[in-house]
């Protein structure tokens, strides 16, 4: 900088000045000291010089055939209203950075991916408690819920005994009988989703519907469970006779989500079971009198007893089908699900706010723990995997860089 | 020779920026006057820049279609010749970026491919080959200010670098170019940097 003390007018001013790049109180100011100073003078010829050596890169005319090229692709061409931006020099290559940013997403997404599944496999098979899993509230017999669910089982609207009294038997023996010499025997099914205001009420209502259709509940399973709302879900059996006039009290009950109903047609089946059921009987009558009649070796007499035995067996286990399925006839079925209207109740939550902070806070370090656990894991058990990648992959890359680096100093 | 004969305004010719306000305005007179002034400057420009005459010529084409394109979207706010070197500088660096990954697999392209279109005598040689050899911004600078004659102003502009840079490297580009020219050897140009940098 002793140079600069010495000159008044800085070099770039020369050669702003011959470039007609000063303003004139500055020109006069250059030309002055050019004017008394030798070596300036020196550099401004120096800058001519050069200047002028540089004119003598000449440049041929342009092709003549440019002008008529221009004119076609301009007119085939639109103007629009896309902006030219100005050029930027330097390093910034957009390409790079947006190719570079987009491969370096990717690979921390693969990453992250990896890391996450890898942390959330290891925690299930570091810790592996019992899945909590809410079960649908009455879904089954013994469903969770805070206060034990009351299974009740086989609930009784008029007996709490399913099987029929005598008289019932009969007369339902005899209705399915009849329905079998007169016509096809049908084994009726329904099914109801009822939200109800009152699910105790309703329960009442439920047990006087069965009583007054001389019905039972086969199956009862209310569940009162803290978080949602009480249901109660029952399997009922009712007369044949009585199930449109039992299914619309039932309707009564509360607003109908889902109904369905069906029919199974048994006749068949029990056309089928009733003739086994006489073969068996007319052999037993044989084999009776074959032990009445015949008074053999003891062996003989042992053998046809056995027979005996065995019919007789068969005979009862083919009446107790017959009577189940003449059973299922005369009884329909009808599944019932209630739930009661979904009221949100601002109960103050029985955790006191300290004990909740706590625990959430326990929760939180237990989580990064295991988070971090997982990375470590992770590394150890993936980065030399990952490494002979990167080095497979990366020698490429790095050949590929160097080469356009050569090439981009030869263009 | 200065090739570059853009601005006509003291001869009662209509400036550029007129030319290209009427040109927005749908004149294709205009377009054909603004080409008839800038073909030759624009070859120039690419010409010096890269090896191949036909794309030196392709690239002119190209400058001119895009101008074509951009009819309205010229502002006033800028000089007219600044915007088309803007333009052409920005096809010329889509040309390199694409030339340069052509070379990467297949070699560079070759320098002469039309040696005696050329007709180069050895000054000449010796001055693109000192050229070549400065700094890549720098010898933008100096090609802009020589050949195309752009103000300090405008190369600011267009490279997006300070005013201040424009003069400094120039002038160092300058005295860089001349010593390699006086003495052609490897380094030359190097030691004439350091040399201004100290008077700088």
């Amino acid at each position: 900088m002793t140079t600069a003390t010495t000159h008044p007018v800085a070099v770039e001013e020369v050669t702003a000045y011959l470039d007609g790049e000063v303003t004139s109180a500055e020109a006069r100011r250059v030309e002055e000291h050019l004017a008394e100073c030798a070596e300036c003078a020196l550099t401004r010829d120096q800058l001519r010089a050069t200047s002028a050596a540089m004119a003598s890169w000449s440049v041929p005319a342009a092709p003549a055939g440019l002008d008529a090229a221009i004119g076609q692709r301009v007119s085939g061409a639109v103007p629009q209203q896309k902006s030219v931006k100005p050029v930027r020099m330097g390093r910034r290559r957009p390409w790079v950075l947006v190719g570079g940013g987009a491969m370096a997403a990717v690979a921390a997404i693969v990453v992250i991916g990896a890391v996450l599944s890898y942390s959330t496999s290891y925690q299930r098979s570091a810790a592996p408690e019992p899945m909590m899993a809410p079960a649908p509230a009455g879904a089954e017999q013994g469903s969770t819920g805070q206060p034990a669910p009351q299974a009740e089982g086989i609930v009784g609207g008029a007996a709490p005994e399913p099987a029929p009294t005598p008289e019932q038997g009969a007369a339902t023996s005899g209705a399915a009988a009849s329905a079998a010499a007169t016509g096809p025997m049908i084994a009726r099914t329904a099914s109801l989703t009822i939200v109800v205001k009152n699910i105790t009420d309703s329960r009442a209502a439920l047990d006087r519907i069965l009583k007054q259709y001389q019905g039972y509940a086969a199956q009862l399973t209310v569940s009162t469970a803290a978080d949602s709302s009480p249901s109660l879900q029952a399997s009922l059996r009712v007369p044949v006779s009585d199930l449109p006039a039992a299914l619309s009290a039932l309707r009564a009950l509360g607003q109908v989500q889902n109904e369905t109903q069906g029919g199974e047609d048994v006749t068949q089946q029990h056309t089928d079971l009733m003739a086994r059921l006489n073969n068996a009987r007319e052999t037993e009558k044989v084999l009776q009198s074959i032990l009445q009649k015949q008074a053999g070796k003891m062996d003989d007499v042992l053998a046809v007893e056995e027979q005996i035995s065995q019919t007789r067996g068969q005979i009862e286990q083919m009446e107790a089908d017959q009577q189940a399925l003449e059973h299922r006839v005369a009884f329909a079925s009808i599944d019932v699900q209630l739930t009661e209207e979904y009221k949100a109740q601002l109960t103050g939550s029985s955790t006191p706010v300290g004990t909740r902070l706590r625990n959430s806070f326990v929760t939180g370090i237990g989580n990064a723990g295991s988070s971090l656990l997982g990375l470590v894991v992770f590394v150890e058990e993936a980065g030399p995997v990952l490494l002979i990648w990167a080095l497979i992959l990366g020698l490429p890359v790095v050949l590929v860089v160097r080469r356009y680096r050569k090439a981009r100093t030869r263009v | 020779m200065r090739e570059n004969e853009g601005r006509q305004d003291s001869q009662g010719q209509e400036t550029d920026e007129q030319l290209m306000a009427a040109f927005a305005r749908g004149s294709t007179d205009a377009f054909n006057t603004l080409f008839v002034r800038y073909k030759q400057p624009l070859f120039g420009f690419f010409w010096r820049r890269i090896a191949d005459r036909s794309q030196a010529e392709e690239l002119t084409q190209e400058t001119f279609l895009a101008l074509f394109k951009a009819q309205g979207r010229y502002e006033a706010t800028a000089l007219f010749r600044t915007y088309l070197y803007a333009i052409a500088m920005k096809i010329l660096r889509t040309y390199r970026r694409k030339a340069t990954f052509r070379a990467m697999f297949w070699g560079a392209p070759s320098q002469d491919k039309e040696p005696a279109a050329r007709m180069e005598i050895d000054a000449e040689i010796a001055l693109r080959e000192a050229v070549g050899k400065l700094d890549r911004v720098a010898r933008e600078i100096l090609m802009l200010r020589e050949y195309e004659e752009l103000s300090y102003v405008e190369i600011a502009a267009l490279l997006r670098i300070p005013v201040n840079t424009v003069r400094s490297r120039l002038f160092r580009a300058r005295m860089a170019l001349r010593e390699m020219l006086a003495a052609p050897a490897a380094g030359a140009g190097q030691r004439e940097f350091s040399k201004m940098e100290g008077r700088a």
